[in-house]
């Protein structure tokens, strides 16, 4: 019986996750937030205007998101603790090191899905079997 | 180092990387030192650090977790028969365009 409506439970934050999304990605999207807060102030302005950049991308909870800033998060904290010079861990143009980084994640879901759609418009228009979209 | 040479090393990083990778194991922060040595001034730490996840994504380097005095534990990276896969490849590629160039800059063709 007591197994049962856990069981009921279980189904239900599984549809209430459906609604509000993953519970386990807001618990480490907290924690990563939690993370930064702690860094020393020079450090925290540049990750959090990092974090800003990369929310431009797409959602902070899509797909891929939480490893791209638990990473982001580890990077920050060695940094810190090493004490870096923030020049030296983001170069002359951020937007170099920022794009780079990004690539690793499927942050950029539109990016993707447009670039995906070109590709496979060209490859129909050159009468190509469609690409497999990845 | 110019623009240029920032935009030459863009698509050669990764492999340069992987090679240094191949002499020994390494954290993060002794291939950006090793690279500054160098004369790669101008490289961004994180940059390195991007790619070194990527690599480590792509399953060319082992992983080892050592705990570190300050900050959170460091990770070392080893290159693993699959990164010397990849990087023959690289140097493959490389000794193709290298060649094509030199013939190139002597005015020959």
């Amino acid at each position: 019986m007591a197994e049962e409506s856990g069981e009921d439970k279980n189904r239900f934050l599984k549809y209430l996750e459906v609604v509000t999304g993953s519970f386990d990605d807001k618990r480490r999207y907290r924690h990563y937030k939690a993370r930064i807060a702690k860094l020393p102030d020079d450090y925290r302005t540049a990750f959090e205007a990092m974090e800003r950049y990369l929310m431009f991308f797409g959602r902070a909870d899509g797909p891929g998101a939480m490893e791209m800033y638990e990473d982001l998060a580890d990077l920050a904290e060695q940094s810190a603790a090493d004490r870096t010079p923030i020049r030296d861990i983001f170069g002359d143009d951020p937007i170099e090191f920022v794009e780079t980084f990004i690539q690793n994640y499927p942050i950029g879901r539109w990016m993707g899905r447009e670039r995906n759609r070109f590709t496979n418009a060209v490859a129909r228009a050159a009468g190509e079997e469609e690409g497999t979209s990845r | 180092m110019g623009k240029q040479m920032t935009e030459m090393l863009k698509g050669t990083l990764e492999g340069i990387v992987l090679a240094i990778l191949a002499v020994r194991s390494a954290y993060g922060y002794e291939i950006t030192a090793w690279l500054r040595d160098q004369g790669f001034a101008d490289i961004a730490e994180g940059t390195v650090y991007a790619l070194l996840v990527r690599i480590e994504q792509r399953g060319f380097v082992d992983v080892e977790k050592v705990p570190s005095e300050k900050g959170p534990p460091r990770k070392v990276y080893s290159l693993n028969t699959q990164g010397r896969d990849h990087l023959e490849e690289f140097w493959r590629t490389w000794s193709f365009l290298s060649e094509r160039l030199e013939q190139l800059h002597r005015g020959g063709n």
